[in-house]
C-alpha cells in the first residue's frame, strides 16, 4: 500500500508540467453556446469583454495528469471533477500558459478498498506571468488490493 | 425572477430549473471544440465499444451547464469559483436537469454561495458541487 505521506512529501507543489495556448475564439464561442450559455461577452465574439467561460478553462487540464516519475497505484485514475477559479478573463487570441503541479493527495477507505485522490492544479498564467485563474482535477484511483 | 444586485437574493432560493441541449450534435460540437472529438463523445456505438452505455457528456461541459443556469438566474454575476464531483456518467441524448440553490449570502461582499446538481429523469445525480457568484452591491 503506497504511502500518501511520503507521497506527499516527494511530489507535492513542485511544478512537473507546463503548456502555452492561444485560444481561438471559434471554439470559445462554441463551447459557451453549446453549454447554453446567454451573456454575450461568452457567445459574441464582438463583444468589448469577450473571454473564455469557466467551463472551457477547465478543458485546458486535459492531456498528462501526473508526473512521470509519479509511483503507479494499480488502477486507471478517473476523472474525479473539476474546479476553477477564476481571477480575471482569458481571452481569445491571447498567449497563455498553463502550469501544472499536485496540490493535494488525500486517500477514503471503502468497503472495496482504498481510493487515491489526487488533485492536479494548473495554474493559468498570460504573458506578463498575471495569474489569471486556478484549474484543479480530481482523479481517483482505486487501488488495486495486495496479492 | 431575474436577480440584479445582492439585496434581491434570498437564502434557500432555488434557481429556475434549466434543462440544457444533451443531444449527441450537440455534445459532439463541445467536445470537439475543446480537443476532445473521437467516439466516446460523439458516438453511441463507438463509446459502447469502450464499455460505457452510450456516448457521454464531458463532465466539463455539465459544469458549462451549471454556470450557464446561474448566469441565466443572475445576468450581472460573475462566477468567481465553481467545483463540481462528477458522480456518475451523464449519457447524450438523455435529459440533464439543473438545479442550484443558494446556501449563503454575503452582503457585504456581494457573494452568493450556491448548490447544484445535475440529475438525470431518475432523479439520480450525475454531478453535484458548488459556485460562488459576485453579484454587484446595491
Amino acid at each position: 500500500m503506497v504511502d500518501i505521506e511520503e507521497l506527499k512529501k516527494q511530489f507535492l507543489n513542485a511544478e512537473f508540467d507546463s503548456k502555452n495556448f492561444v485560444i481561438e475564439a471559434e471554439n470559445l464561442l462554441v463551447v459557451a453556446k453549446t453549454s447554453g450559455e446567454s451573456r454575450a461577452q461568452f457567445i459574441d465574439a464582438e463583444h468589448p469583454d469577450f473571454q473564455a467561460t469557466p467551463a472551457f478553462l477547465c478543458s485546458l487540464a486535459s492531456g498528462r495528469h501526473l508526473p512521470i516519475d509519479f509511483p503507479a497505484l494499480g488502477g486507471i485514475p478517473m476523472d474525479g471533477g473539476k474546479a476553477v477559479e477564476c481571477f480575471a478573463p482569458v481571452r481569445a487570441g491571447k498567449p497563455i500558459t498553463g502550469k501544472s503541479h499536485l496540490h493535494d493527495i488525500y486517500d477514503k477507505q471503502g468497503r472495496s478498498g482504498r481510493m487515491v485522490f489526487i488533485v492536479v492544479r494548473m495554474e493559468i498564467v498570460d504573458a506578463e506571468d498575471t495569474l489569471l485563474a486556478i484549474s484543479d482535477s480530481r482523479l481517483v484511483i482505486r487501488e488495486k488490493p495486495a496479492a | 425572477m431575474s436577480i440584479v444586485n445582492i439585496l434581491d437574493v434570498e437564502f434557500g432560493t432555488e434557481l429556475p430549473v434549466f434543462e440544457p441541449d444533451t443531444t449527441l450534435k450537440n455534445v459532439g460540437a463541445f467536445a470537439r471544440a475543446v480537443g476532445w472529438g473521437g467516439p466516446r463523445f460523439e458516438s453511441h456505438e463507438g463509446a459502447r465499444k469502450e464499455g460505457f452505455p452510450g456516448a457521454l457528456v464531458p463532465g466539463i461541459m455539465g459544469m458549462g451547464f451549471l454556470v450557464s443556469a446561474i448566469h441565466r438566474w443572475a445576468p450581472t454575476g460573475t462566477v468567481e469559483h465553481i467545483d463540481g464531483v462528477f458522480r456518475a456518467p451523464m449519457i447524450a441524448d438523455t435529459p440533464a436537469i439543473i438545479s442550484a440553490v443558494v446556501t449563503d449570502i454575503d452582503e457585504d461582499e456581494g457573494l452568493v454561495e450556491l448548490d447544484m446538481t445535475v440529475k438525470n429523469t431518475k432523479d439520480e445525480t450525475r454531478i453535484f458541487g458548488t459556485a460562488r457568484l459576485r453579484l454587484p452591491k446595491a
